[in-house]
């Protein structure tokens, strides 16, 4: 019985915790995102961008907002290392996907690596943020344009959005992160993330 | 590059005691990195609780190696060394595909151990000399490390022979931990 309404109790006071991905191809500045997101949000100091070396693996920042707590996990982007994307999808709410906005190039390659990401039926509703990184440079295309370059089809059945960022000097952090925050709470997906958390809660009890 | 490291790594953990666990698999390598780190001695501890543990001071981080595997009654001896562990470094001999499975098994289970919690993880694939080393992609696959969500990992391709990989590894580590580690 106590359990039961500490468990209510806990839940009640609790934030809500979201995962969010970071995706995207290799030199898309993922991980200079997400250490622009440490310093905006939390009191550790994230790493300068010289710092940052390419991602075999997993780099994780947790940043709270008012009611919110986030997550992000920051995924290598290298194409051997892609296939690990995949065994995050199941528990993630929303997917941060990041485009170099200054390397038309690589566009593609971003395309065909963002599609095969939508497809996945573990990612099945979740919110879709695309990135248009690097405005600072002064060659970036802006978020527009990389929604034409990328033609999507099939997001309809999503929420998504595209914004233009910086994550080397802050541009559009904020923004991404109020996007987010507020899909997130009302999307059906985290209501099914929550409800097979409870189950699986009960049931290992 | 050994001075490099030495820079690194001194400003890192300030006076504060640290200890970094170097484990895997027995004849993955490890020793060998420590030799090639050249931060200092290596000293082998008489195994009077039963296992032999090789320890490397290095101002206030002591490097600490043992091998998983193998006897389980000595197990919970283990635990003497868990305290105040910032990271795990893994090492793997990459080209022993046949005991892989094993080398996941023990990872994933000391992984789980309640002190070692917020340790970040660094593996080593390591042995890239030798033919029929697996790369990292397939070692990621291979010791499931998709799994690991709540702790920042990395791997790296090494060949602790030639000196390749350790110190991009260690690069990786020292700013992870600046940045707030796991």
């Amino acid at each position: 019985m106590f359990s039961l309404f500490y468990g209510l109790w806990k839940y009640l006071v609790s934030k809500t915790e979201f995962h969010v991905l970071i995706l995207g191809i290799d030199k898309a500045g993922k991980t200079t995102l997400l250490e622009k997101l440490k310093t905006q949000y939390s009191s550790l100091e994230g790493l300068p961008p010289d710092r940052i070396v390419p991602t075999v693996g997993l780099n994780i920042g947790r940043i709270e907002t008012s009611n919110t707590k986030l997550v992000f996990w920051d995924l290598g982007g290298q194409s051997g290392l892609r296939s690990i994307w995949e065994k995050y999808y199941e528990e993630a709410h929303a997917v941060i996907f990041v485009v170099d906005a200054s390397c038309p190039s690589r566009f593609e390659d971003s395309k065909s690596a963002l599609e095969k990401v939508l497809r996945h039926e573990d990612l099945q509703g979740a919110p879709l943020l695309i990135l248009a990184n690097k405005q600072d440079l002064a060659d970036a295309v802006s978020a527009e344009e990389l929604a034409q370059y990328l033609d999507l089809k099939k997001l309809d059945e999503r929420a998504y959005t595209f914004e233009a960022v910086s994550g080397y000097d802050g541009t559009g952090i904020t923004e991404t992160v109020n996007w987010l925050v507020d899909v997130m709470e009302r999307s059906k997906r985290t209501e099914m993330l929550r409800v097979r958390a409870g189950v699986a809660n009960s049931s290992g009890a | 590059m050994g001075l490099v490291f030495t820079r690194l790594f001194s400003s890192l953990f300030g006076n504060k005691e640290a200890r970094i666990l170097v484990l895997g698999l027995d004849n993955a390598g490890k020793t060998t990195i420590l030799y090639r780190l050249q931060m200092g001695e290596v000293v082998s501890t008489i195994p009077t609780i039963g296992f032999n543990v090789e320890t490397v001071q290095y101002n206030n981080i002591k490097f600490q190696v043992w091998d998983l595997g193998g006897q389980t009654s000595i197990r919970p001896y283990w635990r003497c060394y868990f305290p105040n562990t910032q990271a795990i470094i893994y090492v793997v001999d990459s080209s022993d595909t046949e005991r892989l499975v094993i080398a996941k098994e023990e990872f994933h289970a000391i992984l789980e151990e309640e002190e070692l919690k917020g340790a970040v993880v660094l593996i080593f694939a390591n042995k890239q000399d030798l033919p029929g080393a697996l790369d990292d992609a397939a070692v990621t696959e291979s010791l499931e490390l998709h799994k690991i969500k709540n702790r920042q990992w990395s791997i790296f391709k090494t060949s602790a022979i030639k000196g390749e990989g350790l110190f991009e590894g260690l690069d990786w580590l020292s700013n992870t931990l600046k940045s707030g580690g796991g």
